[in-house]
């Protein structure tokens, strides 16, 4: 594929915001628009950007296969982890078991910002999974 | 506004069906999901906007002209046979 030098340097300047873009969707998904799958999908669209515009090859040195697969299964045994920790304290499946923060604020929303940024991980590293085996299947 | 935008989206819907060449009919249907999410937003569900535009105009549009980049069309396998 011929390289394109606007693709390079739009994707390479733009990629940081979207990444900072779905972080803010992860982080703010209880009190605003977003949450953990839409801010997931968000990272991953970022990741996508870079592949096209260098090469899966030069993404995966900085996001390795093996870690963003490892990051994919491990967010499962954490989310259940999360949930086990409330029913330990003496109340029920992923009930909250943090104190409550002021309304409006990021903590208010006890441990749903721990759930929210770890269902963003894993649908980020899904998404990234399957873009970076499309990109390489020849 | 409203019937506007659905207008638009049954038209695109009959162009990505009725198009011959598949890159023209996913560019279409990118359309169709930018425009689906503009719809949501104006409807009051931010929330499945912001969903609809990043896996309907982004994901969904790169993985369709990938697989469109790695098949061939059936004239061009018959031709070689």
């Amino acid at each position: 594929m011929k390289e394109s030098e606007i693709v390079d340097m739009i994707s390479r300047k733009l990629a940081p915001y979207i990444l900072l873009f779905g972080l803010y969707l992860i982080s703010f998904g209880h009190l605003s628009p977003g949450g953990g799958f839409q801010g997931g999908v968000v990272l991953a669209s970022a990741v996508i950007l870079l592949c096209l515009s260098k090469g899966v090859t030069q993404v995966q040195k900085l996001f390795p296969t093996e870690k963003i697969s490892l990051l994919e299964t491990s967010a499962f045994f954490l989310f259940l982890l999360i949930g086990i920790v409330g029913l330990l304290a003496g109340k029920f499946f992923l009930e909250n078991f943090l104190p409550l923060g002021e309304a409006g604020e990021v903590p208010s929303g006890g441990f749903i910002f721990f759930l929210n940024i770890i269902i963003g991980l894993k649908v980020g590293a899904g998404i990234s999974l399957i873009c970076f085996y499309f990109f390489r299947e020849k | 506004m409203t019937e506007t935008i659905l207008i638009l989206l049954i038209i695109l819907g009959i162009l990505s069906l009725e198009f011959k060449d598949l890159l023209n009919a996913v560019i279409c249907l990118a359309i169709f999901s930018l425009l689906c999410s503009l719809l949501f937003y104006y409807l009051h569900a931010p929330d499945v906007a912001i969903a609809e535009a990043a896996v309907g105009a982004g994901v969904a549009t790169v993985i369709f002209v990938l697989t469109i980049n790695k098949t061939r069309r059936k004239e061009e396998v018959e031709e070689e046979e």
